[in-house]
């Protein structure tokens, strides 16, 4: 289908905002307008107002940086400590990965480019695990609120499953992220697990787990505790009861269902 | 009519206010704007009390999230949603802007200008036509400011919109803080620019604070209203000569809920001051 002039004028203006290159878009606004095949007036139109149509070009990355600055605050400090935030930006950006129109989508957006681009993890390995970190809390707080099923209890026995939270994440990270701030943004390299819910009022808590308590919070949700428990050869299951009881009360896990 | 309940000048709901507001038995505050998009899809604590105000107050309903003007097709889980929305908080009209923010799948997240063009009316009347058709309420379309015109223009921003408004045959959110912006970016007067336009598809306005940053004036949503646009608000309700609803928009700098609501009613006083010699004619 012939694409409309409308269209490859809005095509050209989205390349203004999001190519990289400012000083050659500075110095030939018109420059994406002649990319588009765009008519000689339209390109004089990119050029005769191109301060102003670098405005949008500002506004716009505003906007799409503004999440990003706010989400990874500790990401943006290792990065800027060495130069290379800028550069981060502007390659995401690039990705044009920012698919979906809610506000709140743009920092997993980044993620999720983190993840597949390996921006940066040469360098810095740590990077995509303190990204999620630093997003976690924000998941889980905002987290879409479910009925959980009728049939759970709050008292685990033996032949129960685990039922979460829905909002409740078991994360395992090779770095210990949590423990980073933007005044010393290197994480030391330890195996970490967490959990992360909410509680009754609906704050953010983030509890440290072996990695046995992490293990069987993911195994017990498909397989019996008593079961979950020995094939992690845990030979006694009461205090894991104990644990298990403790995190329902306070939020993380929703009930207990008898396995059938 | 559900359109009585909206007169006044109302507020934005935003996330740093949302407990307090819930909280409140009398704020004083006669409807709500809010953005549906910041709701759906949301939960937890915050969720909780969003959806407390939106259940319990008269809300009106302003989205970001549609690219009218733009050419991907229609996020169809969005809109069944929205549609779901706009039922449950009982809203009279959702508006949305006249602009586009998507291109090839890309959200930019910035309210881009279309381009003063025959083709980009007729592509615009065409899809906010089609918009209508799957909103269970009627559709506004809010002007935009603009810092640039997006290719050679065969009209002027007035005709666009007119245009627009008057082929989609959609009402009009009109942003009388974005008509000032334009103004004095452009270089034309307010109020000779709004005396030519279609004031009667007019069921909202939007005002709200901008900045000027060198050469060029940005709608930033992050500081008061100044005179002049209060002065263009009732001139403009002056010249409806009925009671549209006013929402004062505060994106940026977001001040204590006291603050903002000193805010709105340094306006209600301004308002009633402008529909005062209404009502005494319709009296």
């Amino acid at each position: 289908m012939l694409e409309t002039r409308t269209h490859r004028l809005q095509r050209a203006l989205a390349s203004l905002v999001l190519d990289g290159d400012e000083a050659s878009l500075e110095a030939d606004p018109g420059g994406p307008a002649r990319r588009q095949e765009l008519s000689q007036t339209d390109q004089r139109a990119f050029r005769d107002q191109g301060q102003a149509m670098m405005t949008y070009r500002e506004l716009t990355r505003l906007s799409l940086s503004e999440p990003l600055e706010t989400m990874f605050p500790v990401l943006k400090a290792l990065l800027e400590g060495a130069d290379a935030w800028d550069g981060c930006l502007q390659a995401f950006l690039e990705a044009r990965v920012v698919g979906s129109s809610q506000y709140r989508d743009i920092a997993p957006a980044f993620l999720g480019w983190l993840a597949s681009s390996g921006w940066g993890q040469v360098r810095w390995p740590f990077l995509l695990e303190l990204a999620h970190a630093e997003l976690l809390e924000v998941l889980v707080a905002r987290f879409p609120d479910s009925d959980p099923p009728q049939d759970l209890h709050d008292e685990p026995t033996p032949d129960d499953l685990i039922f979460l939270d829905p909002a409740t994440q078991v994360v395992s990270y090779t770095h210990a992220v949590h423990r980073v701030r933007e005044e010393a943004p290197v994480p030391e390299a330890r195996p970490t697990h967490l959990l992360a819910f909410r509680n009754a009022e609906g704050d953010v808590r983030l509890k440290e787990l072996t990695p046995v308590t992490a293990a069987l919070l993911v195994r017990a949700r498909n397989q019996s505790l008593a079961e979950a428990a020995t094939t992690l050869n845990l030979p006694d299951l009461a205090p894991i009861l104990t644990l298990l009881k403790d995190l329902c009360r306070e939020g993380a896990i929703a009930g207990f269902q008898t396995s059938t | 009519m559900a359109q009585d309940r909206f007169t006044g000048v109302g507020l934005g709901l935003r996330r740093p206010h949302l407990e307090q507001v819930a909280q409140m038995d009398n704020h004083g505050v006669p409807f709500w704007e809010t953005c549906p998009e910041n709701v759906i899809g949301d939960g937890g604590r915050d969720h909780r009390w969003a959806c407390a105000i939106l259940d319990r107050d008269p809300v009106l309903t302003h989205g970001l999230a549609i690219s009218v003007g733009g050419f991907d097709p229609w996020d169809e889980a969005y809109l069944r949603d929205l549609d779901r929305f706009l039922v449950r908080t009982g809203t009279p009209w959702h508006s949305e802007h006249l602009c586009f923010t998507r291109v090839d799948g890309n959200c930019l997240h910035e309210l881009l200008p279309l381009p003063f063009t025959r083709d980009a009316a007729r592509h615009t009347i065409a899809r906010a036509r089609e918009l209508q058709a799957r909103l269970p309420v009627p559709l506004l379309l809010e002007n935009i400011t603009y810092y640039a015109e997006l290719g050679a223009s065969e009209m002027d921003e007035g005709d666009f919109i007119t245009e627009v408004l008057e082929g989609a045959d959609v009402g009009w959110l009109l942003d009388v803080n974005n008509v000032y912006v334009n103004a004095l970016n452009f270089g034309f007067d307010p109020k000779a620019w709004l005396s030519r336009m279609p004031l009667e598809r007019v069921d909202q306005l939007h005002i709200a604070g901008h900045k000027r940053f060198g050469a060029i004036t940005v709608d930033t949503h992050g500081a008061d209203v100044i005179e002049p646009v209060i002065d263009l608000m009732q001139w403009t309700l002056a010249r409806l000569g009925r009671p549209v609803p006013v929402l004062l928009e505060r994106d940026n700098h977001i001040p204590d809920l006291d603050l903002l609501l000193a805010e709105r009613a340094r306006l209600q006083t301004a308002y009633d001051a402008a529909m005062a010699p209404v009502e005494v004619r319709h009296a």
